[in-house]
């Protein structure tokens, strides 16, 4: 591993990141945002299943529990997306902007963890929909030449720290141009 | 005349008028069906009244739409950066800084020109999205008037450091590198492998082809030489086969006749082309990454193809292209150390560890046994009364299946491997063609570890990286890597700390 790189053993030295989390957190509040987001969405997920099951009882010779069987699914999507997912999702979501890198960890089962250097970073944005900005959150979205990477769900005034913070730092970090 | 640009400042209101334009634009759908209405229906008067109404709404909401969007639309310049804030509903405040931004021009529409006004649009580095004019920008003002626009301009650009485009190693002229010779072009055009490209081809030729021969024609032809509906089969099978590899050598000599690729100083020139003569030039600075691929029919001749990721930004965006169409796999190295040195990296590949193997091979295999076994066990089991010959061709047709998609996904852990070397990433993987790519650790946008809750208990992940390129960037994943080495891998190329 150390074969090519002088900065290889003292990197190493410094921390394995692979298993030390990103210290930050997003807003507690996020769950109740991802939970009122995917209210709506199994709201949708209710009306689609509901004409499903219409569709069949009416025109198919099926037995109940058949006819039925895309309001369970739904049901489940639900329970699923309102009740477990927010909750997972936040613990696993974390953060951290360090000097020269932003590291961000995200995913409830399929967990993803990316750094992208501040050198690469183009231009930042903080975005607010309407939902959001009822519970006073804002999302951070971050652009290099390959692509967008956002951090969601923080607070108003942080997300204008993280923005500014990580604009400063890409101005420092630019080593050369493209 | 100075204008001050360290508080926010609104766009020219001539913006409402173009905001407005844009929102009936885009719901021109609505709008549609009562002018259709109105110009086709009846016109009796509660109908006309009810299209005016709906006209003076969709008016009056499309001037409230142009009005918010002014209101909510500001930008300054603050600090080293140039900070743009709209949106009605959702809110986006961007901000790009100074010496990221690699152009700032003016357009002006028929609207502008009206109101003697510019579009001022502001672009970075390969950034925004991979379209064209207005979509592209990183941030569009839609109306500033011209001396507004040119003190912005000036105000951006002082605070600029100079493109440094190397103009001075002209004096050098450009020197061969590599062409290809007509030995070269035949040899690419018969590995390429590129079957499904000549099929509408053939297909092509082939109705031409029914006019001059009527089909009893053939089939008396083909009956007379090869009696039996197998032979036939077998034979229009390979005859389509010989012309769709024809077909691939006649348009590789098309694309590739003649490919001979120049240096000329800092940049990288390939004229190409059999009829159509076709040249480019690419800055040597611009390339992100380096794909050398190995085809089915390429790798056990030891030859390989040379493909390049790079970066542009406004009016030549990025490109992904070929750098060179066949050479052996063997002097890649030292191709790319006469074209592009920082890519010249021919490491030993670290292979995967061996538990990853069983994951390859089980991720290939499954969809086939999965789709298949239905199709032959249900005739058997249920009884169906299939004919003699399935119960025998039916399971030997699944075994082979579940074989080959296992043998790939042998081919394809085999094949898997990387390396770390002379501060660039080497990452080889197999999709049908074994693919090399080759990124230098400072070209890397961003690097991945991701794991699903298998890989987690078998201490496997999946690595990626990602460059810039056309249309967003380009990526490299490595499944089923070792954790820890992957972990080690994304540390160890982490950028220098800022000097």
């Amino acid at each position: 591993m150390q074969d090519s790189t002088s900065t290889g053993e003292q990197a190493a030295a410094d921390a394995e990141p692979g298993w030390i989390e990103p210290h930050e957190r997003l807003d507690r509040s996020a769950i109740t945002l991802w939970r009122v987001n995917g209210l709506i969405e199994s709201g949708f997920t209710f009306l689609a299943a509901s004409a499903a099951a219409a569709v069949a009882s009416l025109f198919a010779d099926l037995p109940w529990y058949i006819s039925g069987l895309p309001l369970v699914v739904a049901l489940l999507v639900a329970v699923i997306t309102v009740g477990v997912a927010p909750t997972v999702r936040w613990r696993r979501w974390r953060y951290e902007i360090r000097d020269t890198e932003v590291d961000l960890q995200r995913g409830a089962i399929y967990i993803t963890r990316t750094l992208v250097p501040l050198a690469r970073v183009q231009h930042v944005d903080t975005q607010q929909g309407p939902l959001e900005r009822r519970f006073g959150l804002a999302t951070v979205s971050f652009h290099t030449a390959a692509g967008a990477h956002r951090i969601p769900a923080l607070r108003e005034e942080r997300s204008r720290e993280v923005a500014a913070r990580i604009g400063a730092l890409a101005k420092v970090a630019r080593d050369e141009p493209l | 005349m100075t204008v001050e640009f360290s508080r926010p400042r609104r766009l020219h209101p001539a913006t409402m008028v173009i905001e407005a334009l844009r929102g009936l634009r885009s719901w021109s759908g609505a709008i549609a069906f009562p002018v259709l209405a109105s110009v086709f229906g009846d016109r009796s008067g509660s109908v006309v009244g009810l299209l005016v109404v709906m006209l003076v709404v969709i008016a009056a909401g499309a001037a409230a739409w142009g009005y918010a969007s002014w209101r909510a639309t500001s930008y300054d310049v603050r600090g080293g950066m140039f900070v743009f804030r709209r949106g009605i509903v959702q809110k986006s405040e961007r901000s790009i800084p100074i010496d990221h931004i690699q152009s700032v021009d003016t357009v002006q529409g028929v609207v502008q020109r009206l109101f003697r006004v510019v579009e001022v649009r502001i672009e970075t580095a390969g950034g925004g999205s991979s379209g064209r004019g207005r979509d592209s920008a990183d941030a569009a003002l839609p109306a500033l008037s011209r001396s507004v626009a040119t003190a912005l301009q000036a105000e951006l650009a002082a605070a600029r450091p100079e493109p440094v485009e190397a103009e001075q190693a002209e004096a050098a002229g450009p020197t061969l590198i590599r062409r290809m010779g007509f030995g070269d072009v035949l040899l690419a055009g018969a590995t390429s492998g590129q079957i499904g490209i000549a099929l509408p081809l053939i297909y092509g030729a082939s109705q031409y082809f029914d006019n001059l021969f009527s089909e009893e024609r053939i089939r008396g032809l083909v009956g007379s030489v090869l009696p039996g509906t197998f032979a036939a089969v077998a034979f229009i099978l390979g005859a389509v086969l010989l012309l769709s590899w024809l077909a691939a050598i006649i348009g590789t000599f098309w694309a590739y006749y003649g490919f001979t690729l120049y240096r000329d100083g800092e940049n990288l020139r390939i004229t190409r082309g059999l009829i159509e003569r076709r040249e480019v030039t690419i800055p040597i600075s611009r390339i992100q990454a380096v794909r050398t691929v190995e085809g089915v029919l390429r790798q056990p001749l030891g030859l390989a193809l040379v493909r390049m990721e790079s970066a542009g930004y406004g009016k030549d965006a990025g490109v992904s292209m070929t750098l060179f169409p066949l050479l052996p796999r063997k002097a890649a190295a030292a191709f790319l150390e006469a074209v592009a040195p920082e890519f010249a990296a021919a490491p030993e590949l670290r292979p995967l560890p061996p538990r990853s193997l069983r994951r390859y091979v089980f991720r290939e295999s499954w969809p086939w046994t999965v789709l298949i076994a239905p199709a032959v066990l249900v005739p058997i089991l249920a009884d169906l009364q299939p004919p003699d010959w399935y119960s025998w061709a039916a399971p030997l047709g699944l075994a082979a299946a579940i074989g080959l998609s296992a043998l790939y996904g042998w081919a394809q852990y085999r094949s898997a491997g990387w390396a770390c070397e002379r501060d660039c990433i080497v990452v080889r993987t197999r999709r049908l063609a074994r693919t090399t790519l080759i990124a230098p650790r400072r070209r890397l946008q961003s690097r991945s570890v991701a794991q699903t809750p298998f890989q987690r208990r078998r201490r496997l992940a999946t690595f990626r990286i990602e460059v810039a390129s056309s249309g967003g960037g380009a990526s490299a994943s490595l499944v089923d890597m070792d954790a820890e080495e992957a972990f080690a891998a994304v540390q160890q190329l982490a950028p220098n700390p800022a000097a």
